[in-house]
């Protein structure tokens, strides 16, 4: 998804970022590196704006460097994405961060689209977490994703394609495959 | 330093199948690591730990473009992604099981 809006955007001052939820790195994201992550790719764009500049230096005095608050990162990313005249924010399998940081972020973004409407989120997860997104942002646009099964024969040509013992695959059971698992997996 | 390193051999990757047309993401990632300074660099690291980019580049190279471009044709994904910022959703959710390619999605 990243890609196809980095390719429809064309480059220009569209800025395209994204984050990935998984549940074997819980512990590194917190909402604030999860927020900083994002704030991170649209500021690394070009020159690092003046008022992040500035509280890095003013952090760096305290305690030796300390980090941000989540409403600090609010703010910052609330100035970062009106300098844009468009920001695309894709967070993938949001079901797979822990439900503490998980409303808080979606919390921190509805801050942001409330008050940028360049901004667009584009959120996947498992349909459970639908319900959590409909709580915060109200109404929302949803795809449910199932592979078609145009998707899953390509799929799967594509893997007996890259087959390393292709001799042992004999033509019914390559025409069995490509015909029985798109029928039974499609619109699973 | 080294995992600047090996985001950089990431994206040299001669099996990465994926052109390096005009993509954004790519772009900033050599920005990342060519032109932003030393402090530049620390004020990244002081925003998050957390390096994104570098699962992409393993999703790029593992993913099938044609796969789940459907979705890129729907009335959903045409208005989200649109121009127009009135009357708009700004939220997109696609939501599935797990194994069925949220992640893959082109």
């Amino acid at each position: 998804m990243i890609d196809s809006l980095c390719d429809q955007a064309g480059g220009g001052d569209i800025a395209v970022v994204g984050l990935y939820c998984d549940f074997l790195a819980q512990q590194e994201q917190s909402t604030t590196n999860m927020l900083g992550a994002i704030i991170k790719q649209i500021v690394s764009r070009g020159r690092i704006p003046e008022y992040i500049r500035e509280a890095f230096k003013k952090a760096k005095k305290e305690f030796g460097g300390r980090g941000l608050r989540l409403p600090d990162l609010v703010e910052i990313m609330k100035k970062a994405v009106t300098a844009l005249p468009r920001v695309f924010i894709c967070v993938d399998a949001l079901d797979e961060s822990t439900p503490k940081p998980r409303r808080e972020l979606l919390e921190s973004l509805r801050e942001i689209v409330q008050v940028s409407a360049n901004t667009r989120l584009f959120l996947t997860g498992r349909p459970h977490v639908g319900d959590e997104i409909m709580r915060c942002f109200g109404k929302v646009a949803r795809i449910p994703i199932s592979p078609s099964r145009d998707d899953i024969r390509s799929y799967l040509e594509m893997r007996l394609g890259n087959d390393t013992d292709p001799e042992v695959m004999d033509v019914e059971l390559r025409v069995d495959i490509m015909r029985m698992i798109p029928e039974k997996v499609s619109g699973m | 330093m080294s995992s600047e390193h090996q985001q950089v051999s990431g994206n040299i990757n001669p099996f990465n199948n994926n052109s390096f047309n005009n993509n954004n993401w790519f772009n900033n990632t050599i920005n990342f690591n060519t032109e932003i300074n030393t402090e530049g660099r620390q004020i990244l690291q002081w925003l998050s730990l957390l390096e994104p980019q570098q699962r992409h580049q393993g999703v790029r190279s593992d993913r099938l473009d044609s796969i789940g471009n459907w979705v890129l044709e729907t009335n959903e994904f045409r208005k989200w992604s649109g121009a127009e910022d009135d009357c708009v959703k700004p939220v997109l959710f696609c939501d599935g099981n797990p194994g069925v390619g949220k992640t893959y999605l082109r």
